[in-house]
């Protein structure tokens, strides 16, 4: 862990180094001043005061040390810590900025969330709170038992034999209880899907008279992860008492040996004394030790799974910056083979060509989990394929420089993400010298102009973190006054959610009326009137192309897009209560 | 807070008191072997004839008060864990209980995340409070009092002097905490920061990254994180060389010192036999390092605490309150009689809306979006319950019949579907429980899903979500075939249902008409199209009812619904412009009625 931390540093390294070092120095001076200790008491007993103030002179030395060193390294502790996070955060910020867009689906963005707020604060802890104690719980009573050797060696020889068994004792605990903790996690995660569903059927539940009593399955699951909690504690606590229980021991035992030899006569009398106070010394250390397991444990994974996100690795970037004046829009699958990886079987796409010229829109149909998803982000290289290659404006997107690839492009998918700010800086982003005319212009064309009507701030009304104090419908239509502000060639659209609400039909079908008079549309199409008017449509399933043609042309042909074709235009005529 | 905190923590009140009790004779036990040591020290020091008895009989009560020390913590954690083991079942048991009694427009889009971590993470973030807290607390109190009370027995004079630097370290350590309050939450804002930095980051990304602008978003984030960093820096820098002091001042070595020098005086002097400071060796030097360790703790208890307040808050939501003399309705008509509704108490979403729904009828609501349509539509749901005048069943108040009365009245089909983990026959049972399974079929059939539920590995007795796993469009198809098998006499439908899955909107739409059919129907329409045979035709606007009537009336009347009608217009000529065969005429004939 420590390696790791050295490695995030850099040229703070020396302040963590210049940290470790002083906690060293200053627990073997505490564990020396402990055994200062003994002599005093000696002294004190035999009646010698003189003898004993020269040593308590000595204990002022080492405390004074003991002092300074503390806060230096304390100082250069916060200091690491400082520096760790600083180098941390921006080894992330960096990293994460290079990986590529398939990368973030919905799972890995609360989890990097987690990680470059939380995680780094964790590890910051470390340098901050924990080393400290940690080390210092370890050196002190190594050395109080070093020095023990010089007083007795049979009393050291029983501490010393001691510490393996109780950092022995430590590990298993630590092992008993992850053991036990995989149960209780897993009962956890059925019960509390158990529950959401729960809440989430209400209407049903209620509806059909189904009340808690009536959802057996629920409170089964909620019994179930009580009797994983217990079957931990009977498992675990054993393991985590023990701990303490040895520490104890080892006190007992270094009384019933000291008092023994005492006794027996091998043993001083002030000796023991002095040897079993610092004795006492030597255990309360240990026991505070114990304490601090789970915030390291929380902080090692953290780092763990720092390095596990710095060790993905981002798409290589070609270095292309412009394609050929004359391929600009063009847009082409050639022979693309391409899967979602381990758990996925059969390839999503396998052996797709299509080629859309510049300026033409070509419309993808097909059911869903058919490709038309992963054909729109393979070309804004969410991924890359695994045979074949995608060229946009006749450069293959791997050739381009990601930010070139991305002038090409302008895109509207589904859960527009909106930056906090207002509408105006919303749309600014695709084209930062915007006019005012600009923007006016094409939130009219996405019906945005309406939403801006209703607003209280106008265009300047602030959209909260990720937009959601607008509606979906009302972000997809920022979204589509966006993509229509970008000056690139070529615009991805994802129409599914816009079926639902006439008002973003209309935005969705202006948009794409006035887009496709000068660039190249690709559009996963639903609604008949974008289909019925694309130059080219095709017809996706089982993985590849299994028509293409113009709309006068598939229907003559009769296949999987005729049907489809009927069928909707049934649905779009289709009443709940027909005029009489 | 305290106080609902403490509300909550009632059933495991006894176990706590139970496991404090143990705890403090502990920690009392944890005395005695230095008490034995002591005594060992004066036995042996004593210059007379040493007993070896009473020294081997107290190096036994040493060992068997650590025993017995052992054996107390023992209990008084396994009483707490075990307790909050249970109370952990306890708590979510309230909390589903709650939940299955709160109204049911309580339960919006967000309120699944916070049910989902009320139940899964505040009720174990709340293990800290019942299973640690107070046996922590207890430990780091009675520890250094009985250490505090033996001194004083032994010398209280010396005992004085060994205080010093302990009150001198905590002098310095409550400088450290004057104003800790407001710079915590100075910390906490700094932090909160990081976090909108870091979600934004990553959630906008794709966006950022499309527009050529990553290095945007990433420049907000590196900013925040260098803010809350420079404050953390500022902070603890300021507070450095007094919390290095109180660390010195009470660190166990000055302690040591203290008691050296003091000692090596007081026995120079003849104030204090030298046997006399063992004890002080013994249990003098760190007396505050338990209290010091508590202050560890307090993030955690903070954690604890406000997840218990959270938990508190959600098993306070108000309950929809049933009926204490319920009353059956008698027929079927609808009336809604001056209603008034809000959902946040300032701003009316219905004001004065007077409808009647009369047998076998259908009622469209149409209206521009958030004008209150959906919402007259869940109030006959009773999702909520009107704020002002009255929503009536067979001419009674919706709120004086027994909700599962009502709902063998009024079924509804809407967006979301909701399906539950058990198997599709067990889904479309739920519509009425002794349905034959025949009778199951046969409304799979109508819905336009038996087809397909055969094609399932298990076919009915699959199981949704595991060897079920259906589309938007299917799901939705069962849960109509369920409201079928339900037959309640009275329909709410969302029209944009019918429209929520492109890839099966066709079999959606069949599988509502033979829903639809022969019921008293009350629909939110979308497309207007789709109700123009409507008996009546209810226009909403701003939470009223402005227009009332039939298609062509209101057509005519050239008002509201008129203008709503011309916008949608485009559809017509952009779908059937083309070619020929595309007609939005009423030929479809499969329809209600």
């Amino acid at each position: 862990m420590i390696r790791r931390m050295f490695r995030v540093l850099k040229e703070d390294a020396g302040l963590l180094r210049a940290q470790l070092l002083g906690i060293v120095v200053g627990a073997v001076l505490q564990g020396a001043g402990f055994a200062l200790l003994v002599p005093i008491l000696k002294a004190l007993f035999n009646g010698d005061t003189g003898r004993a103030w020269v040593w308590t002179v000595g204990l002022v030395a080492v405390v004074v040390v003991y002092g300074a060193v503390q806060f230096m390294s304390q100082l250069a502790g916060y200091r690491a810590a400082v520096g760790l996070s600083r180098g941390l955060f921006a080894r992330l910020g960096d990293h994460i900025a290079t990986l590529p867009l398939g990368w973030f689906s919905g799972d890995q963005v609360g989890y990097v969330g987690q990680l470059t707020s939380k995680g780094v604060i964790d590890v910051m802890g470390v340098p901050a709170h924990l080393l400290r104690p940690l080390m210092t719980a370890v050196i002190t009573p190594s050395t109080v038992v070093a020095l023990m050797f010089i007083f007795d060696w049979r009393l050291a020889l029983v501490a010393v034999a001691a510490m393996p068994v109780m950092a022995l004792i430590y590990r298993w605990a630590a092992g008993l209880v992850q053991a036990a903790e995989e149960r209780t996690s897993r009962a956890g995660a059925v019960a509390a899907s158990k529950v959401v569903e729960f809440s989430q059927s209400q209407a049903v539940l209620r509806a059909f008279g189904r009340h808690v009593e009536g959802h057996q399955s629920l409170d089964d699951a909620l019994v179930e992860q009580r009797n994983a909690g217990r079957a931990l504690l009977v498992r675990a606590v054993p393991g985590l008492i023990s701990f303490a229980l040895a520490v104890q021991l080892t006190f007992t035992l270094l009384i019933v040996v000291g008092v023994n030899r005492t006794l027996d006569g091998n043993l001083a009398a002030p000796e023991l004394i002095a040897l079993l106070v610092l004795a006492v010394r030597f255990v309360e250390p240990l026991a505070l030790a114990a304490d601090l397991g789970g915030a390291v444990k929380i902080a090692r994974n953290s780092l763990h799974r720092m390095d596990e996100l710095l060790a993905t690795s981002p798409l290589p970037e070609g270095g292309q910056v412009a394609p050929a004046v004359g391929d600009i829009g063009r847009v082409e699958l050639d022979e693309v083979v391409f899967g979602y990886g381990e758990g996925h079987d059969a390839p999503v796409l396998n052996d797709v060509s299509i080629t859309v010229p510049p300026r033409s829109m070509i419309a993808l149909v097909g059911e869903s989990g058919s490709g038309k998803t992963t054909i729109t982000r393979l070309i804004a290289r969410f991924w890359d394929v695994d045979a074949g290659a995608v060229r946009v404006s006749g450069v293959d997107v791997r050739d381009f420089t990601a930010e070139a690839l991305m002038t090409q492009l302008a895109m509207v998918f589904q859960d527009t993400y909106l930056f906090g700010g207002s509408i105006a800086d919303n749309l600014r982003l695709a084209r930062p010298d915007a006019t005012d005319s600009d923007l006016a212009r094409a939130a009219e064309l996405a019906r945005l102009d309406e939403v801006i009507e209703r607003l209280p701030g106008g265009w300047e009304t602030d959209v909260g973190e990720g937009g959601f104090s607008l509606s979906g419908g009302e972000r997809q239509r920022v979204a589509i006054a966006r993509a229509l502000l970008k000056p690139a060639p070529i615009v991805l659209l994802d129409e599914a959610t816009a079926a639902l609400d006439p008002e973003n039909e209309a935005a969705v079908q202006n948009a794409i009326d006035s887009l496709r008079q000068d660039r190249t549309v690709i559009v996963i199409a639903h609604r008949l009137s974008t289909v019925a008017t694309a130059d080219q449509i095709v017809v996706l399933a089982n993985g590849g192309v299994a028509e293409v043609g113009s709309h006068q042309e598939l229907l003559a042909l009769g296949g999987r897009y005729a049907s489809f074709w009927h069928e909707t235009s049934r649905a779009a005529g289709w009443r709940l209560a027909p005029q009489d | 807070m305290r106080s609902p905190i403490s509300q909550l923590l009632r059933p495991v009140r006894g176990s706590l008191i139970l496991a404090a009790v143990f705890q403090t004779l502990a920690a009392i036990a944890g005395l005695v072997p230095f008490v034995a040591v002591a005594e060992i020290a004066a036995e042996l020091l004593d210059g007379g004839a040493v007993d070896r008895d009473r020294v081997w009989n107290i190096t036994w009560v040493a060992a068997g008060a650590l025993a017995v020390r052992f054996a107390l913590m023992f209990a008084a954690g396994g009483i707490t864990h075990f307790a909050d083991n249970n109370f952990q079942l306890h708590v979510r048991r309230r909390l589903v209980d709650r939940l299955s009694r709160v109204p049911l427009g309580w339960f919006t889009d967000k309120t699944g995340g916070h049910v989902k971590k009320a139940v899964a993470d505040d009720v174990v973030a709340m293990h800290h409070l019942v299973g640690h807290a107070l046996n922590d607390l207890v430990g780091a109190i009675v520890t250094p009092l009985a250490a505090l009370g033996y001194m004083l027995w032994v010398d209280w004079r010396f005992t004085l002097v060994v205080l010093i630097p302990v009150i001198v370290g905590f002098i310095l350590y409550s400088r450290l905490m004057s104003g800790y309050g407001e710079k915590m939450e100075a910390y906490n804002a700094a932090l909160a920061q990081v976090n909108t930095g870091s979600v934004e980051f990553v959630q906008g990304i794709a966006v950022v990254k499309t527009f050529g602008q990553a290095g945007r978003a990433h420049a907000r984030f590196i900013d925040s994180a260098n803010r809350f960093v420079d404050y953390f820096w500022a902070w603890a820098k300021g507070l450095l060389r007094v919390a290095a002091a109180s660390d010195v001042a009470l660190a166990p070595l000055t302690g040591l010192l203290v008691v050296s020098a003091a000692g090596t005086l007081f026995v120079a002097r003849d104030w204090i036999d030298a046997v006399d400071l063992v004890p002080f060796f013994l249990v003098g030097l760190a007396i505050a390092a338990p209290v010091l360790t508590l202050g560890h703790a307090v993030s955690e208890m903070q954690v604890s605490s406000q997840a218990a307040a959270r938990v508190a808050v959600l098993l306070e939501s108000p309950i929809l309150p049933l009926p204490q003399q319920p009353r059956l309705p008698d027929g079927q008509r609808v009336e809604y009689q001056g209603v008034s509704f809000s959902y946040d108490g300032v701003h009316e979403a219905l004001s004065e809306v007077d409808l009647a729904l009369e047998p076998g009828t259908v009622t469209a609501l149409v209206g521009p979006s958030g004008s209150g349509k959906s919402t007259i539509a869940k109030l006959l749901c009773r999702l909520w319950d009107p704020t002002g005048g009255s929503v009536t069943l067979g001419g009674v108040d919706l709120r004086d019949i027994d909700p599962q009365e009502l709902y063998r009245h009024v079924g509804f089909v809407f967006q979301d579907v909701q399906l539950l983990g058990m198997s599709v026959r067990e889904n479309i049972r739920l519509g009425r429980p002794d349905a034959t399974d025949a009778e199951v079929q046969a409304v799979a059939e109508a819905a336009q899903i038996h087809h397909r539920i055969t094609e399932l590995p298990d076919g009915y007795d699959s199981v949704i979500g595991i060897t079920a796993l259906l589309s938007g469009g299917e799901a939705q198809r069962v849960s109509i075939a369920r409201a079928l098998l339900a037959d309640t006499p009275i329909v709410v439908l969302d029209e944009a249902t019918a429209f929520a899955d492109p890839e099966s909107e066709a079999a959606i739409q069949d599988a509502l008409s033979s829903l639809v059919a022969g019921r008293t129907l009350l629909v939110v329409a979308h497309r207007l199209w789709t109700v123009v045979g409507a008996d009546q035709i209810a226009v909403i606007d701003r939470g009223r009812v402005v227009e009332l009537g039939r298609h062509t009336g209101l057509l005519a009347e050239g008002g509201l619904y008129r203008r709503l009608w011309d916008a949608q217009e485009w559809r017509t000529r952009a779908g059937g412009g083309e070619n020929g065969e595309f007609v939005l005429g009423p030929e479809r004939g499969q329809v209600s009625k």
